[in-house]
């Protein structure tokens, strides 16, 4: 059986939606973050096929920008969850609803 | 053998990412979201970008996922094991139907506008180093640039959140 793009895509899709599911489902703020790691990945994925699909590497410069937004992310994003468990001693969505209220 | 190889890495791929899902424990989802990157690292591989499976392992499942067992290390402790509130039961539907409905659109997209093969063999030296030095530095240097200033506002961004707020310079 011949792979094609299509085979890509919808492994970009499961890949992305299970990231998604966790992130919602989680409850700990870093495992989150990971979810969210794990759904830019997928979209590599897909950048990465429709490149080799076209012949055209254009898309393989946007993966590796995805990756400097991936670092960015995640070394913000990890910043403010160690200043939050600083303040707060926990890192649990659950209990940090002070926006929410 | 491109066959064996796409079902091997993908449905790895997404078996790593539901384990990351259903682990518990903060430091065991960090090692299978391990395994689902190097496993993304092989699909890249087999679509013939062999410098983008290079820096997937080298900046993915390096640097980001050191970033984060280094963090889970410093937050140890019972707040990361455990506590966690099973989901209230009117709450699934919410989690479940979401993601089915993408799935279908997307599966009906695919289904409509499917296409065969893989538009041919890939050209000679296609996603090499030299391949993708060019496009990086030639056509998109503006943006490579651009990326860099990214990563140096992440830098004071995350300097700036961690340090204690009354050393800050403009404080």
């Amino acid at each position: 059986m011949e792979i094609t793009l299509t085979h890509y895509l919808l492994l970009a899709m499961v890949v992305f939606l299970t990231g998604m599911v966790g992130f919602v489902v989680r409850r700990n703020a870093i495992v989150m973050l990971m979810c969210v790691e794990l759904m830019l990945s997928s979209v590599n994925i897909v950048f990465a096929a429709y490149s080799r699909f076209h012949g055209n590497a254009d898309g393989h410069v946007f993966v590796l920008m995805n990756f400097a937004v991936a670092a960015a992310e995640a070394a913000i994003g990890l910043a403010i969850l160690v200043e939050i468990y600083r303040r707060r001693r926990t890192v649990n969505v659950d209990d940090l609803k002070a926006l929410m209220e | 053998m491109e066959g064996i190889l796409f079902w091997v890495c993908g449905i790895l791929m997404v078996f790593g990412g539901l384990m990351m899902v259903v682990q518990r424990s903060a430091v065991v989802s960090a090692v299978w979201l391990i395994f689902a990157f190097v496993c993304a690292a092989g699909i890249f591989a087999l679509l013939s970008a062999p410098f983008l499976a290079v820096m997937q392992i080298l900046v993915y499942a390096g640097a980001i996922m050191v970033l984060f067992l280094f963090v889970i290390m410093m937050l140890q402790g019972p707040v990361l094991e455990g506590g966690r509130k099973r989901l209230a039961l009117p709450m699934w539907p919410a989690v479940a139907v979401p993601p089915m409905a993408i799935a279908v659109m997307i599966i009906g997209y695919v289904k409509r506008h499917g296409t065969t093969g893989m538009g041919g063999p890939a050209p000679e030296g296609f996603g090499s180093p030299e391949h993708v030095a060019e496009l990086l530095l030639g056509k998109y240097l503006l943006a490579f640039e651009l990326i860099s200033i990214v990563l140096l506002v992440a830098i004071i961004g995350a300097l700036a959140v961690g340090k204690d707020e009354r050393k800050l310079p403009w404080k």
